[in-house]
């Protein structure tokens, strides 16, 4: 592996370089009320690289839009009708100073969106992005990333992951993709000498994420697979209110729904928008047959697909860690409570 | 190309089943398509009125005969609504085939034992006319249909064609109650129609499909005929969106309905958390 250093100042004139060549560059950022986003910047100054916090929503929107157009359709004399493209093709894009567990978030998307059927419009858009990350000293206690196999420093999903030291970053090089944005600007970056430097950042950032994390999510599978009824998914629903926050927030959550939009009587666009399992009406049949007919159901489904199904199929684990469902419910639902209650119970009556 | 695009379909066919049931016949606008499209018995497909939405229904005609696909919709909600508003020659979006077929091929030798309840015959239909169109592979061929009352059996015409044939044995019920003072046939509920027909279980298979009550009551009568779980197929009707393994709406535990199914055997459905 490749690893060179670049200093705060040339990855701020590394940004300025992209977008002086009308390459658009993402990163956490101010946005309204004063939070930080993940947004398209003007000015390499806007970028807000290290935190402290993270940003409130993951990358997954740059990826799988809260809503999109599939395509336009116009009616024409005779019942006929006529197909056209909606989509505008994706702008070339850099995300600087991603969080590893959103990096990771999109190669874990990837899996379901690539089988068997190609997802065009998200592909599309992940090959016009290259991602370069920051390793991340540890949020707060609602991260759990060591939890799910990966770490404040994993490196999926990156293209370049950049290693906090002294006076700028120790620059990993991890894909085709990132070796392309170093040698495109072979002048920002120096050669490697913080690896040490670089080592010691990773070990703190995991011990501190370890030392409050659940235990390993991953073995939690077998026991999830023949416990689809447990007092236990009645109890943590208790605490759900089906508004679908974890949802939004989270990197990995995919569902979606297919809705039309007439834009004027002949003409319209299919769109493709967020949804999730947690609301009442995600499943129900046009009889009015509900096979998730109470929270308990659609509670258990989200922790089913995350911990069992998505692993199943795709030997994937549907979580990175990054806590935000936990920070964002208002209900005080916290996924780490739950996987070490899973971890107790899968090791207790195994 | 994106998958989400549908192809363009004119309505060539309207019958009306019951007075809220419908058929379409469908054909590809364009003529490259129509040539080369082809399924498999059991899979279905997104139809969709442009403006009012998608909607998942089985294809109910059999792959046997080319240049067109049907649907059969009850009207309930707002697509199908949209789909009752239109007329010959107007055009729908179709996207498909998706999902897995019931396996006719492995069949061929078999006797095929059809047993279906109201519109949950359109799936079954496909079958039961890929079957007929290959008659002379199949042994014994039964078919056991019934419905609420006798305005609600869909293809009418169909049941006095099959009932014509001498091979194949056919079987109408309608619920008790439901039937008119011209009603020839039988008054009963499918799962006790069956046990009277009592159709031989050697070397046969059955294909089920209807409400989950009338599912529910007829496996243990099969069972008690000799049909073994591996021998009952179904189909499942889960909510769908993308049809294609994606937007995570018909999960039954591990299982993607629409691409694990939406064909399954009692014995696979057996192993399956209890949530369809």
């Amino acid at each position: 592996m490749d690893a060179m250093t670049i200093s705060r100042a040339d990855l701020l004139g590394l940004a300025e370089d992209l977008l002086g060549s009308g390459i658009r560059v993402v990163g956490p950022a101010k946005a309204s009320r004063g939070m930080v986003e993940y947004r398209a910047v003007a000015a390499a100054s806007e970028l807000a690289l290290e935190g402290p916090e993270l940003p409130a929503r993951s990358l997954k929107e740059f990826y799988l839009p809260p809503t999109e157009p599939l395509f336009a359709w116009k009616s024409l004399a005779g019942g006929k009708v006529e197909l056209m493209e909606a989509r505008m093709a994706p702008p070339p894009t850099v995300v600087i100073g991603a969080r590893p567990c959103d990096a990771a978030g999109v190669e874990v998307l990837d899996k379901v969106m690539g089988w068997d059927y190609r997802d065009e419009p998200y592909f599309a858009r992940r090959e016009a992005t290259t991602i370069v990350s920051i390793a991340c000293a540890g949020i707060d206690s609602s991260c759990f990333c060591t939890s799910v196999g990966l770490g404040p420093d994993a490196t999926r999903g990156s293209d370049l992951l950049l290693v906090p030291i002294e006076g700028g970053y120790r620059a990993e090089v991890l894909t085709e993709k990132g070796a392309r944005l170093v040698s495109g600007h072979q002048g920002r970056f120096r050669p490697d000498s913080g690896a040490a430097q670089a080592q010691e950042f990773k070990q703190k950032a995991r011990a501190k994420v370890a030392a409050h994390a659940p235990p390993d999510a991953r073995p939690l599978r077998s026991w999830l697979e023949t416990h689809f009824d447990h007092p236990l998914w009645a109890e943590v629903a208790l605490r759900c209110h089906g508004c679908g926050a974890c949802a939004a927030v989270c990197p990995t959550c995919h569902c979606f729904d297919i809705v039309d939009e007439p834009e004027g009587v002949t003409t319209g666009v299919r769109r493709r928008n967020w949804d999730t399992c947690q609301t009442a009406r995600f499943t129900v049949h046009a009889s009015g047959h509900n096979p998730r007919s109470d929270q308990n159901s659609r509670i258990r489904q989200r922790v089913m697909h995350k911990f069992m199904i998505y692993p199943k199929r795709f030997n994937e684990i549907l979580c990175t860690g990054c806590g935000r469902c936990v920070r964002a419910c208002p209900g005080g639902m916290d996924l780490l409570e739950v996987i070490s209650r899973v971890s107790a119970l899968a090791g207790g009556a195994g | 190309m994106n998958v989400y695009q549908p192809y363009l379909v004119r309505i060539a066919n309207i019958t009306d089943e019951t007075p809220d049931t419908r058929t379409l016949r469908l054909e590809f606008v364009d003529p490259a398509v129509a040539e080369s499209f082809s399924f498999k018995a059991g899979q279905f497909g997104e139809y969709s009125v442009f403006g009012a939405g998608e909607c998942t229904f089985c294809i109910a005609s059999p792959p046997t005969r080319k240049g067109y696909i049907e649907c059969s919709f009850k009207c309930v909600g707002k697509v199908t609504r949209a789909m009752r508003e239109l007329g010959v020659g107007d055009v729908m979006g179709f996207r498909g085939p998706y999902g897995n077929s019931f396996p006719v091929e492995a069949f061929y030798g078999k006797s095929v034992v059809f047993v279906a309840g109201g519109i949950g015959l359109a799936p079954v239909r496909c079958v039961i006319w890929n079957v007929l169109d290959l008659r002379d592979k199949f042994k014994n061929v039964t078919i056991i249909y019934g419905a609420r009352s006798v305005s609600d059996l869909v293809y009418k015409r169909e049941l006095e064609e099959w009932g014509r044939r001498p091979d194949v044995k056919l079987h109408v019920t309608v619920d008790p109650g439901g039937e008119t003072p011209d009603w020839k046939g039988q008054v009963g509920f499918v799962p006790a129609v069956v046990e009277k027909a009592a159709p031989s279980s050697v070397n046969a298979v059955a294909v089920v499909c209807g409400p989950p009550i009338m599912i529910k009551f007829t496996l243990p009568v099969l069972r008690k005929l000799g049909f073994t779980d591996d021998r009952i197929y179904t189909t499942l009707e889960n909510r769908m969106k993308c049809g294609i393994g994606k937007c995570g709406r018909c999960n039954i535990g591990p299982v993607y309905v629409c691409k694990d199914g939406p064909v399954f055997t009692a014995s696979q459905i057996a192993a399956l958390p209890p949530e369809f």
